[in-house]
């Protein structure tokens, strides 16, 4: 996996709110197909780092590239250009609209005179939240009044529809029951077969050792490791989480256990 | 004997088919429709009302009449509609309409033709909008401040321009889009005086009625109206959904003053005079017409049709309780109450 070039590569970025150092000088790659958990603490700044990936948010310093080529990610239509979708923490729907207004919001289908096709894009998002939440009803309904797993399926449907080669999700079962869970692993599985690229935020550690192939640990806006999932285990990155370290006496647990 | 039989059996579909379509509703719907019926029901009350109280009231002329009066309101209310829509709100649009109207008063006064002294006159009021808008956009001020800023400025020029006197001898031309109507019919009655038929739809009616068919048409058929209520609803959502948000709210400052320079040239026309101080208020009016039609101050929940209801209410208001004799201090008290009951419906819409 590692023999192709990375779809993303973030160099030196730095970010800083007036003296809080939100992001400090990290460098992540991600590849083809590739699952990678980013991990740390409250406020350790992945959400920054992810946003900043995806145009949402301007950076103090660093580059980014994308398959190679150095880009300036400005807005979220700069990162939609470069196939990158986002699933963000705070779901980022438009309240008062519903499920198909925000699944196509920013780019609305059109009927031949440039009118909203408001038809086609209600039957395609049912199509689309179908396929992640079978029993999902009511979608025309504004999404305020939707449970939140609701809100969050329609977040995530947003992000996977528009065929992305680069998917951000920063905790996108945070709100899901047990099933919807499964669902979004069984996704994350799927796009990870079609050669998507996934970051994926989430306190969970069973879901990340589950999920990923590699997971970097945030502290106060340092990277602080990275590692191979199986070189790992959780007593380790629960160290590197709390003391920015990994344990006394490390050594690569797949080593040993071979 | 076959209208006996429609009459027989239509009751029973009649009577079930709403009560389906109340039952298949879901709750929100539910209160949407009592929500816009409330106000639509208030209308038909005051209508009922008005007409057992004058007889002169329930009257095709006086129905032209109030329609007529109403136009202000409602050309007024359509564009703020539009700014509350987007989380924003316009206090400037009394005072534009007074500078629209005194500019395309003074350019036909110093010789223009009139309609391109009207043409100037809502290029005016379009300009103060799109001053408004990037004021709140690029400097980023809050839309209350921006547009009462503009409020002042707008009325400053326009007294400075006619120097507070108000602009006559405009000339017939310039009283037609004011006064004029459509299928206006007279007969030459016995006596020789010419008898009416019918009044006439005056022209600012007919204007009124398309300028809200196509506002409402660009709120639910085009994106842009799409953005509209988005970036009233979450403006950071629909940022991050790669909206253009400034974009969005130019639009939406230009198009209210836009329909204020309308308002402003067919306020001057009807005097047939350029009125500096012409449109004081009337902000609050079209504020409160876009807030009785169901229009949340917060953004992202409203319609056209509920404005012009709300416009209407207010219009019919007025002309009714002049017609009872009611006088002008009582008429603010009700529409002031009106306003507030009105405003705790929405509130009590919102809190779920
Ligand atoms: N818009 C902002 N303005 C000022 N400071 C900010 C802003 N956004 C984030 N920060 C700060 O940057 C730091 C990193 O925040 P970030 O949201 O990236 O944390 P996180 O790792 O995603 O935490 P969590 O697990 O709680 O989601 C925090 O100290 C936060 O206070
Ligand atoms: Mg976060």
């Amino acid at each position: 996996m590692n023999a192709q070039s990375p779809v993303v590569e973030m160099n030196n970025i730095i970010k800083r709110f007036g003296g809080i150092h939100a992001v400090e000088d990290v460098s992540l790659n991600l590849y083809p197909g590739e699952v990678v958990g980013v991990l740390g603490h409250n406020g350790a700044g992945k959400s920054c780092l992810m946003k900043i990936l995806s145009g949402a948010m301007g950076y103090d310093g660093g580059e980014i590239k994308i398959q190679g080529d150095a880009v300036e990610m400005s807005s979220p239509i700069d990162a939609r250009h470069c196939g990158i979708e986002t699933i963000y923490q705070t779901l980022a729907l438009a309240d008062h609209l519903n499920a198909p207004a925000n699944l196509f919001l920013g780019r609305e289908l059109k009927t031949r005179f440039g009118m909203l096709d408001d038809r086609k894009m209600e039957e395609e998002t049912r199509k689309a939240l179908r396929s992640l939440n079978p029993n999902f009803k009511n979608i025309t309904e504004a999404v305020m009044n939707m449970s939140g797993g609701q809100r969050q399926v329609i977040a995530i449907a947003r992000a996977i529809y528009f065929n992305a080669r680069i998917v951000i999700m920063d905790e996108p079962t945070a709100a899901l029951g047990p099933s919807e869970t499964a669902m979004v692993a069984e996704l994350i599985e799927k796009l990870r077969e079609r050669g998507i690229g996934i970051f994926l935020i989430s306190h969970d550690m069973d879901d990340v050792c589950e999920l990923c192939d590699r997971i970097v640990v945030m502290k106060n806006g340092r990277k602080v490791g990275e590692h191979q999932v199986g070189e790992v285990n959780k007593d380790d990155i629960l160290s590197l989480i709390i003391k920015g370290e990994l344990p006394d006496n490390w050594v690569p647990r797949n080593r040993t256990t071979v | 004997m076959t209208s006996e039989r429609t009459t027989e059996q239509s009751p029973p579909p009649r009577a079930r088919s709403p009560f389906l379509f109340w039952m298949n509703m879901t709750g929100d719907e539910r209160k949407d429709l009592v929500q816009k019926f409330a106000a639509l029901f208030s209308l038909v009350v005051l209508i009922i009302a008005f007409s057992l109280t004058s007889n002169a009231f329930f009257s095709l002329g006086n129905a032209m009449t109030v329609s007529l009066q109403t136009t202000s309101i409602a050309f007024l209310g359509i564009g703020v509609t539009v700014v509350i829509l987007t989380g924003g709100i316009d206090l400037s649009v009394g005072s534009v309409l007074a500078l629209s109207g005194t500019v395309a008063g003074l350019l036909v006064k110093a010789g223009w033709p009139v309609y391109a002294g009207m043409g100037a006159g809502v290029l005016v009021g379009t300009l103060c909008g799109i001053i408004n808008g990037l004021v709140v956009t690029r400097l980023k001020l809050a839309p209350f401040i921006a547009t009462l800023g503009m409020m002042m400025i707008a009325r400053g020029v326009a007294l400075q321009l006619t120097g507070a006197a108000p602009v006559s001898q405009l000339g017939e031309a310039f009283g037609e889009l004011g006064n004029g109507s459509f299928f206006r019919m007279l007969e030459k009655g016995a006596n020789g005086l010419p008898h009416m038929i019918f009044p006439g739809v005056p022209y600012p009616v007919v204007l009124m009625v398309i300028m809200a068919i196509i506002v409402a048409f660009v709120l639910r058929r085009l994106s842009i109206g799409r953005h509209i209520y988005a970036v009233g609803s979450n403006e950071e959502a629909s940022r991050l959904a790669g909206v253009n948000v400034n974009g969005t709210k130019m639009f939406a400052y230009a198009t209210s003053g836009f329909l204020a320079g309308i308002t402003g040239i067919i306020l001057m026309s009807r005097l047939v005079t350029a009125q500096p101080n012409e449109g004081v208020m009337y902000e609050l009016d079209a504020i409160a017409a876009a807030v009785i039609g169901g229009t949340s101050l917060m953004g992202g929940v409203g319609t056209i049709s509920g404005t012009m209801i709300g416009a209407f209410v207010i219009g019919i208001l007025r002309n009714g309780l002049n017609m009872n004799g009611v006088s002008s201090f009582i008429q603010q008290i009700i529409i002031g109450c009106v306003i507030i009951g009105t405003v705790y419906v929405d509130h009590l819409r919102n809190r779920r």
